[in-house]
């Protein structure tokens, strides 16, 4: 018990040293590591949709919430390299931030296509086997 | 830093309606609601674009996703409907669904351990200005207002990236011809073949 609230002393002992050095409306100023756990957490609960539902197509929804939250992630990351850049290029680095829209824009065409061949699949599998749940589309399983 | 004020109450609006709307996708019965919800997600991802400055990939984001890929989202659910769902006593989660919620949350704890030390180690440099010409200044937005993002992203685009946006093409007729081919009817394979 002891043991758990030291744990969770040490987990938020850096938040709370944070907090008293600065003011109240400049802490909860969303920075990117504030982006990143909302893209992290648009993925987690992707991947628990793709690991857990039976309907085929809800699955692909999930899929697209993974791209989305990937989308999320590189749109914020270009933004606050764009930000930092004179650090950054003093440093001796290249910034290139506009590299992040352009994947992101990538990656939305791959997703358009798979979205559309993969919707293709599904309606051929309801044709055949008349069914959208993957737990009976087991023709691979033995 | 970057979000001040109403923009980054806005933020924290817009993070948590995001993050609802998904569990709604993941959790909804009916398939055709998962969708609604879903477009209800990407519009607040494309309303982030636009609080991140990325007007262009918001517009796409809007114009391919929520007017391309859920309009056939959701004509497929049209197709596919066995409104079986419905009825309470469906099943709607698989038998991995316990693993699928350990997985998913041994990968939360991972992450959250990727970013603690970021978010310790992370200091914005003091009076960091932006170098694009339209953050940070919100009196100009008025009509009339275009940011270069839309200009520079595109330069990119064509310079850049020039040989993969070709390729991107060419796999968008590529799955065009596949999804057309995949999803005619036995009656059409039998005429053609």
């Amino acid at each position: 018990m002891s043991g758990a609230i030291t744990g969770a002393l040490a987990l938020l002992g850096p938040v709370l040293l944070q907090a008293q050095q600065t003011p109240l409306a400049k802490r909860f100023e969303p920075t990117l590591i504030n982006f990143m756990m909302l893209s992290f957490l648009l993925f987690v609960v992707g991947v628990a949709g793709v690991l857990s539902r039976r309907n085929i197509i809800i699955i692909f929804m999930s899929i697209e919430l993974i791209l989305n939250a990937v989308n999320l992630n590189l749109i914020a990351f270009s933004r606050y390299l764009e930000l930092n850049r004179d650090l950054l290029t003093s440093k001796g680095l290249i910034v290139s931030p506009l590299s992040g829209p352009v994947f992101t824009i990538f990656i939305i065409v791959v997703a358009a296509a798979e979205a559309a061949v993969g919707l293709g699949i599904v309606i051929a599998m309801f044709r055949n086997r008349e069914t959208v749940s993957i737990d009976e589309i087991d023709l691979l399983k033995w | 830093m970057q979000l001040h004020g109403w923009e980054a109450a806005l933020f924290y609006v817009l993070a948590i309606l995001t993050l609802f709307m998904a569990v709604f996708v993941v959790t909804a019965r009916v398939a055709v609601h998962s969708a609604l919800f879903l477009i209800s997600t990407l519009v607040n991802i494309a309303l982030m674009f636009i609080l991140l400055r990325a007007e262009f990939v918001a517009g796409v984001q809007i114009l391919v996703y929520v007017g391309g890929v859920m309009v056939l989202f959701l004509f497929v659910i049209m197709l596919v409907q066995t409104r079986a769902e419905e009825e309470a006593k469906v099943k709607l989660y698989t038998r991995q669904s316990t693993p699928a919620v350990i997985i998913a949350l041994l990968l939360a704890l991972s992450f959250y351990f990727a970013l603690n030390p970021a978010q310790t180690a992370y200091r914005p440099p003091e009076g960091a200005q932006p170098q694009v010409a339209d953050a940070g200044d919100m009196s100009r937005a008025g009509a009339g207002y275009i940011s270069r993002d839309t200009q520079e992203v595109g330069e990119q685009l064509y310079r850049q990236a020039a040989l993969p946006f070709e390729i991107a093409s060419l796999l968008l007729l590529v799955a065009m011809v596949g999804a057309v081919l995949l999803a005619r009817g036995t009656k059409q394979e039998q005429y053609y073949d």
